[in-house]
C-alpha cells in the first residue's frame, strides 16, 4: 500500500475528527450555556398550570353590612382534557348533558371551542386545562343529575362558584365600581415584570377578573386574594401524569367602610326625591350628595344620580348597556358628579372670603358692612342676589341672608391692590391674592386625594395661573375671533361668543374684575369645585381648622377576622384660620337654619333645632342656558360637628327650595328624626364589624344600635314630604316612630339636649 | 498468504502439548485472533450499543405502558439485535475479506435484489418505502446492508488497480475505475431514490467521495463530483424539486425560529430543548422531563441522541461522541494498517459511512443539520441498521486479524 494513501487517510482522520469536536462545540453551547432557557421552556412544556380563583373579599359599610359579596352559583362545565380523550370527543356526555339542563349540544360545543382568531365567540379564551364553565345559576336539581352520576357524565362537572353580588342593586355604585376580565395589556406588563426576574405568585392569569372601577378597583390588591395553582404534569399529548405542585387560593381580605349603608340610601333617595319632584322630571337631570364624618374624613355616603347597577358588567357588559351608561342624554349614569363632576359652589363659598376678610382684611365680627343692591365694577353692575338691600349688617348677617355685595366688594378691593389688571406686567409688589390663597387653604383647586380613581381637581385660578391659561389658548381665541361660530345655532349666542373671543384674544392675559370680584361668592370662570372638594373644606370649618383626606375605607380585615390594616385620618393641612374666627363662622352658619332671615331657616323651621343645632349655607349659582344649580353645604350638630352634608342639584333652582330639603332629609336619616336613625347613637360605629373566622359577618347587634331619634312630637311636624321620604326598608326591623325605651325618661327632651357623648355611649333616646 | 491457523503455529515459541493445549495456544498465544483482535474498537463499539439499549428503553418505556405494552419489549428486541449482529460481527471477520474480492460482485447483486424487491414487496414508513416486512415482527432494510455491499464493491474495483493482481502493474484508478465506480453507485442510489430516502442516498454518495479521494482518483474528478454535488443541491432547492416536507426538513434548521408552526421546526425545537435540559449533568436516566413526556418524535430511533442529551447530560452525550471518535479513529488505523488498498478503502469507505451518518444525526438534533431519517450507529434501536454496522465491524476486524503491521504501532 503506498503512502499516498496513508496521507489521504490522515486528513480523513482530521476530517472526522472535526466533525465530532463541532458537534462537541454544539452540545456546550446549548447543554451548558443555554441550560437555563431551555430548562425554563421544558419546564413550561411538562406542567400545565390549573387555576382556582381565590374568592374576592367582600365590601363592608361601617357597620357590617356587605355591599357587595358573593354568590354561588352552580355552574356546570366541561373538562375538555378528559372529553377530548374520549372515542366520541365526549358527545355522548354532552347528548347527557343536553338533556339536563336544556342546552343543545351544537351550543355546548360552541362553548368548549377554543377561541382563536377565526373562532369568535362563543368560546373559550382560557387554558384548555381549565374546565370551561357552560351553564350558570342552574338549579340544584341539575346540578345533582350530574354529580350523581358521573359516568353519564365523564368530564363534566357541576360545583358552586362564587359570582359578584350586589345586594343593595345601584347603591353606592360610583364608589363600589365593577370587574372586568383582565385585560392582555396586564397579563403582558406581567409577563414581561417576570422576564425582570420579579418572583411570587402570579397575580393574574388569564380570565382572571380584575377591579376596574372604583373600590374595587383602588383595593384590588387586597380584596384580591392569590389564586390557586395546580401544576399538572403532562405529556406530549395532554395527558396529565402527575402533580408537579398545588397552591391552594388563599381568600382575598374584606374591606370596611366608613360609607353607611343606610345614610347612603337616604342621601340617594332624598335626591331622587327632589329631581322627580322637578319640572320636567328626572329625566338626563343630575344631582349628588356628600357626607363626610368631619373627625376623621371618613366618607359616610357619597351619592350621585342617575346610578346604576354594577351587576350589569357581571360576566361582561353587552357594547348596548356601556353606551347608555355613557350616554349624555341618560346624564351619564357611569359619571359620579359627586367627585367627577365641578362647578360654581356660589354663596356656599362665603364661608372662605368670610375667613379672609377676618383673617387678613381685618373685619371685625362686630364691624357693618354695606349690604348695598348694587355694586360698580369696571364697566359692570353686580346685584345682590334678589337685588334687595339689607343695609349695613355684620358678616354673620352677611352669611344668614347670604348678602353678595359685601363679599364682591372685599374681593374687588383685594384686585385693586394687587394691581388690578396690570397681571404681572412691571415692578408691582407681589400680589397678596389672599382669596386663592384662602381657597387653596381649604382644598380647592386640587384633587382631595379620596380613595376612588377618576377625582375631578376642580379649579383656582390667580394671576399667574391666569397668564398661563391665556398663553396656551390664545392661539384658539383669536382664531375664533376671527372665524367666530359658525357651528353654533343660535346667531345670537354666535356672535356673543364671537365677542367674547376678540376680547379674549387681545386682552385675556388680564385678571378679570369681574370674575376676581364674583370668585368670592362662588362664581365666575376662574373657580370650580366639585362637592366632595366643598364638603372638605367645611368639615375643616367644623373641626376646627384640620383639612383631612376623605376616605371611603376604614379597614381592611382578613377572612378569620383579623385586622390586617387600619385606615387612619390623614391631614392635609390646617387652615390659616385663628380659631375664634372658624367658631364665628359655625355660628354665623348655624344661623342660616335658624334665625330669622336665615336662607335655609324655613326649611329647618321644623328641625329640632336645640337638640340637633345644624349649620349650613345655601347656595344657587348661575349657569349660562339651564336653571340655576342648587347647593347646601352643611355640618352638625354644631356644638361638636360630627357630620358634613354637601348637596347640590344642577339645573333646578335655589339652595332653599331643593338642596336644603334634600340635605335636612338626610340629617333626619343620620339623627333619627321622625325616622329610624340609621347611626345608632347618632354617632358612627367606633368598632369594626366582627368578622368570624368563617368568613361570617356579624352585623353589629341591633341592641348596640339604640335609635337616637327624635320624634316628631318634640317640634314641629315634620313636613309631610320628608315623612314620605323616609325609607320603608328601614335596617333590621326597627320601630319606625320611636317610643320610649325602658330607662330614658319621658319627657327628656331637655335632659338630652345633645348628641355628643362619645363612641358606645347610652344613646339619647327622646320620646314624646 | 497463509492461514491463520498455520501462521500462530508456525510463530509459537514453544511446542504444543497435545490437542487442549493447541487449541488454548490458538486462543490465547501471541497470534491468536483474539489478541489479535481490536478491542478498543470492540469495547468501543459494545459501550455504544449498550448505552444505546439504555437509552431505547427510556425513550419507549413510558410510551409502551401507556398503550398497555410491555414496557420492556424495545429493550428486548434491541438486546436481540445487538446479539445477531455480534453473530454477524464475528461471521464477516472469519471469513478472509481478500476472499470478498471474490464474493463482492455477488454481494453487490444481492444488495441491488434487496433494494428492487423493497420496492415491489416493501411497506412505507414515514414517508419512505423502505421496510420489507418478515413473520414475527422483524423489519428488514435493505438500504442498510446496500452500504455495506457498495462499500465493498467500490474498494474491491479502486484496489484491484493499485494491487496490481494477476500481473497487471499497479497504478493508480484511471476515468475508466471512476466511471465505473459512478455506475455501480448509480444503480443503488436511484433505487433508494425511489423509495425515497435521501439520507441513505447522501451517505452512500459521501461515501463514494471519500473512497474515491482516498483511493487515488483523479483529482478532477474528485474536485468534479463535489462541485457537481453543491450545485446539484443548489438547483434542486432552487427549483423547488423536492416535495415541499422534504424540502421543510432540509431549510428548517437553518430557518428554525422562523418557521416554529411546522411539524419538523417543532421536532428540532423539542429535540433542542430535550438536549439542553440536561445540562451538564443530566436529569438521570428515566427521569428526563422531555424525554418521559414524550415531547422528542422518534425518539428511540432518529432521535436516541436527545435521550442522553438530557437524561445524561453532557457528560453522557459527550461520551457517545467520545465513543464514536474512538471507533472512527481505530477504524482509521486499521486501514492505514492494512496490508493492501482493498482493506484500506474498506477502513475508508466504512469511516466515511459512520462519520458522516453520526454528523448528521446528531446534528439535526442540534439544530445544526437538516433532519434526515438517518439512525445513529450503535445507538439507535432498528434490526438493519445495526446489523449493517456490526458488519462493517467484523470487516475491520477481518482486516485487522489479516495485516501484519500492528495498527497500535502505527
Amino acid at each position: 500500500m503506498n503512502d499516498g494513501i496513508r496521507a489521504r487517510i490522515i486528513m480523513l482522520r482530521v476530517l472526522a475528527l472535526s466533525l465530532l469536536v463541532t458537534l462537541g462545540a454544539r452540545l456546550w453551547v446549548l447543554q451548558i450555556l443555554d441550560n437555563d432557557r431551555y430548562r425554563r421552556v421544558a419546564e413550561t412544556n411538562r406542567v400545565r398550570e390549573v387555576v382556582t380563583s381565590s374568592p374576592r373579599g367582600m365590601i363592608l359599610d361601617d357597620q357590617g353590612e356587605a355591599l357587595v359579596r358573593n354568590r354561588s352559583s352552580l355552574v356546570i362545565s366541561v373538562n375538555r382534557s378528559t372529553t377530548d380523550r374520549q372515542a366520541d370527543r365526549g358527545r355522548a356526555a354532552f347528548a347527557q348533558l343536553s338533556s339536563v339542563i336544556g342546552m343543545p349540544v351544537d351550543e355546548i360545543e360552541k362553548k368548549i371551542r377554543f377561541c382563536s382568531a377565526t373562532v369568535a365567540q362563543p368560546c373559550w379564551n382560557g387554558s384548555p386545562y381549565q374546565p370551561v364553565p357552560v351553564a350558570q345559576d342552574v338549579a340544584p336539581a341539575q346540578a345533582l343529575a350530574i354529580i350523581e352520576h358521573p359516568e353519564r357524565f365523564p368530564g363534566i362537572t357541576a360545583d358552586l362558584q362564587a359570582v359578584r353580588e350586589y345586594p343593595f342593586g345601584s347603591l353606592a355604585a360610583h364608589e363600589l365600581g365593577y370587574l372586568a376580565p383582565v385585560s392582555q395589556e396586564e397579563l403582558d406588563r406581567q409577563a414581561a415584570a417576570r422576564k425582570d426576574g420579579e418572583s411570587g405568585p402570579d397575580k393574574f392569569h388569564l380570565n382572571s377578573l380584575v377591579g376596574v372601577a372604583g373600590l374595587e378597583s383602588v383595593y384590588d390588591e387586597q380584596l384580591r386574594g392569590v389564586d390557586g395553582v395546580e401544576g399538572l404534569e403532562v405529556d406530549r399529548f395532554g395527558r396529565v401524569s402527575g402533580t408537579a405542585s398545588d397552591t391552594p387560593p388563599v381568600p382575598g381580605n374584606h374591606l370596611v367602610l366608613h360609607l353607611d349603608r343606610g345614610v347612603q340610601a337616604a342621601a340617594e333617595q332624598a335626591l331622587q326625591g327632589v329631581l322627580d319632584k322637578l319640572p320636567g322630571g328626572p329625566h338626563a337631570r343630575t344631582a349628588s350628595a356628600v357626607v363626610l364624618d368631619a373627625k376623621n374624613g371618613g366618607v359616610i355616603a357619597l351619592a350621585s344620580l342617575p346610578s346604576y347597577d354594577p351587576s350589569v358588567f357581571t360576566g361582561g357588559i353587552s357594547q348596548e348597556d356601556y353606551k347608555a351608561l355613557s350616554d349624555p342624554a341618560n346624564g351619564i349614569p357611569l359619571l359620579s358628579r359627586a367627585y367627577q363632576g365641578t362647578g360654581a359652589a356660589a354663596s356656599t363659598f362665603k364661608v372662605v372670603s368670610t375667613a379672609v376678610a377676618m383673617t387678613w382684611l381685618g373685619a371685625k365680627p362686630k364691624q357693618n358692612f354695606d349690604c348695598a343692591p348694587t355694586l360698580q365694577i369696571g364697566g359692570q353692575t353686580f346685584h345682590n342676589f334678589d337685588g334687595s338691600s339689607a343695609g349695613p349688617i355684620t358678616l354673620h348677617q352677611a352669611l344668614v341672608i347670604s348678602c353678595d355685595v359685601i363679599f364682591d366688594k372685599f374681593a374687588y378691593d383685594e384686585w385693586l391692590r394687587d394691581g388690578g389688571l396690570r397681571n404681572g406686567r412691571g415692578p408691582y409688589a407681589e400680589p397678596a391674592e389672599h382669596f386663592v390663597k384662602m381657597a387653596e387653604a381649604m382644598g380647592f383647586g386640587s384633587r382631595t386625594g379620596i380613595d376612588l380613581p377618576g377625582e375631578a381637581p376642580g379649579a383656582v385660578v390667580g394671576r399667574e395661573k391666569a397668564r398661563a391659561i391665556w398663553e396656551e389658548l390664545k392661539e384658539s381665541y383669536c382664531r375664533r375671533a376671527a372665524n367666530g361660530y359658525p357651528e353654533e345655532k343660535d346667531p345670537v349666542k354666535a356672535k356673543r361668543y364671537q365677542q367674547y373671543a376678540s376680547e379674549a384674544c387681545v386682552d385675556g392675559y388680564l385678571y378679570n374684575a369681574g370674575a376676581a370680584a364674583q370668585f368670592s361668592i362662588g362664581q365666575g370662570q376662574y373657580l370650580s369645585v366639585s362637592p366632595l372638594q366643598l364638603a372638605v373644606a367645611y368639615a375643616s370649618i367644623a373641626n376646627g381648622g384640620t383639612v383631612l383626606q376623605p376616605q371611603l375605607a376604614k379597614a381592611v380585615v382578613a377572612p378569620d377576622g383579623t385586622v390586617v390594616k387600619r385606615f387612619e385620618p390623614v391631614v392635609k393641612g390646617k387652615l390659616p384660620v385663628p380659631g375664634d374666627v372658624l367658631g364665628y363662622i359655625r355660628e354665623a352658619l348655624h344661623g342660616v337654619t335658624s334665625e330669622p332671615g336665615g336662607t335655609a331657616s324655613g326649611v329647618f323651621a321644623d328641625w329640632p333645632k336645640d337638640i340637633i343645632p345644624i349649620a349650613g349655607k345655601t347656595g344657587t349659582a348661575e349657569v349660562e342656558g339651564r336653571e340655576d344649580t342648587s347647593w347646601f353645604a352643611s355640618f352638625g350638630p354644631v356644638s361638636d360637628p360630627r357630620y358634613v352634608v354637601v348637596v347640590t342639584i344642577p339645573d333646578s333652582g335655589t339652595g332653599a327650595t331643593y338642596a336644603a330639603p334634600a340635605a335636612k332629609q338626610i340629617y333626619q336619616a343620620i339623627f333619627g328624626v321622625g325616622r329610624p336613625a340609621e347611626m345608632p347613637g347618632g354617632l358612627p360605629p367606633g368598632d369594626l364589624p366582627q368578622v368570624g373566622s368563617d368568613g361570617q359577618i356579624d352585623v353589629l347587634p341591633s341592641a348596640a344600635l339604640g335609635p337616637a331619634a327624635v320624634g316628631p312630637a318634640q317640634s314641629a311636624p315634620t313636613s309631610p314630604d320628608a315623612a314620605g321620604a323616609a325609607p320603608p326598608d328601614g335596617r333590621l326591623a326597627r320601630p319606625a316612630v320611636l317610643t320610649a325605651r325602658p330607662g330614658v325618661p319621658a319627657g327628656g327632651a331637655s335632659a338630652a339636649g345633645t348628641l355628643s357623648g362619645g363612641p358606645r355611649a347610652p344613646p339619647a333616646g327622646l320620646a314624646g | 498468504m497463509d492461514d491463520l491457523g498455520s501462521a500462530a503455529l508456525r510463530s509459537s515459541p514453544v511446542a504444543p502439548r497435545g490437542r487442549i493445549g493447541q487449541l488454548r495456544e490458538r486462543a490465547s498465544g501471541r497470534h491468536s485472533p483474539l489478541r489479535r483482535l481490536d478491542w478498543v474498537l470492540t469495547g468501543a463499539v459494545l459501550a455504544l450499543a449498550v448505552l444505546g439499549a439504555l437509552l431505547v428503553w427510556s425513550a419507549t418505556r413510558t410510551r409502551l405502558a401507556d398503550v398497555g405494552g410491555d414496557p420492556n419489549s424495545f429493550l428486548k428486541r434491541h438486546l436481540l439485535n445487538l446479539v445477531i449482529g455480534l453473530v454477524l460481527a464475528t461471521a464477516a471477520m472469519l471469513l478472509d475479506y481478500r476472499l470478498l474480492r471474490a464474493y463482492a460482485p455477488f454481494v453487490y447483486l444481492g444488495s441491488l435484489l434487496g433494494l428492487v424487491a423493497v420496492l415491489v414487496v416493501g411497506t412505507t414508513i414515514n414517508g419512505a418505502h423502505s421496510w420489507i416486512v418478515l413473520p414475527a415482527g422483524f423489519q428488514l432494510q435493505p438500504s442498510e446492508f446496500a452500504k455495506v455491499a457498495l462499500i465493498v464493491g467500490v474498494a474491491m474495483i479502486l484496489g484491484e488497480k493499485r494491487d496490481g493482481r494477476n500481473g497487471v502493474r499497479a497504478a493508480r484508478p484511471g476515468d475508466l475505475d471512476v466511471v465505473v465506480v459512478l455506475a455501480l453507485a448509480l444503480v443503488p442510489i436511484v433505487l433508494i431514490m425511489l423509495q425515497p430516502d435521501f439520507g441513505t442516498v447522501m451517505v452512500l454518495v459521501f461515501v463514494i467521495l471519500g473512497m474515491l479521494a482516498v483511493g487515488g482518483a483523479p483529482r478532477r474528478w474528485v474536485l468534479g463530483l463535489l462541485l457537481g454535488g453543491v450545485l446539484l443541491g443548489t438547483a434542486i432547492l432552487q427549483f423547488h424539486l423536492l416535495k415541499p416536507y422534504q424540502e421543510a426538513r432540509l431549510t428548517s434548521f437553518v430557518s428554525s425560529d422562523a418557521s416554529t408552526n411546522s411539524t419538523t421546526s417543532y421536532n428540532v425545537d423539542q429535540a433542542k430543548t430535550a438536549i439542553a435540559n440536561g445540562g451538564l449533568a443530566g436529569r438521570g436516566l428515566l427521569h428526563g422531563q422531555q424525554t418521559q413526556g414524550q415531547f422528542v418524535p422518534e425518539q428511540q430511533t432518529d432521535f436516541v441522541f436527545t435521550v442522553a442529551g438530557e437524561e445524561l447530560g453532557f457528560l453522557g452525550a459527550g461520551g457517545i461522541l467520545l465513543a464514536l471518535g474512538i471507533v472512527l479513529w481505530r477504524a482509521l488505523s486499521i486501514a492505514t494498517a492494512s496490508d493492501d488498498t482493498f482493506g484500506a478503502l474498506i477502513g475508508t469507505g466504512v469511516v466515511c459511512w459512520f462519520a458522516f451518518q453520526a454528523f448528521v444525526n446528531i446534528g439535526m438534533t442540534l439544530g445544526i443539520m437538516p433532519v434526515t431519517g438517518l439512525p445513529l450507529p450503535f445507538v439507535s434501536y432498528g434490526g438493519s441498521s445495526m446489523f449493517a454496522n456490526m458488519l462493517a465491524v467484523g470487516l475491520l476486524q477481518n482486516v485487522r486479524l489479516r495485516s501484519r503491521t500492528d495498527p497500535y504501532a502505527l
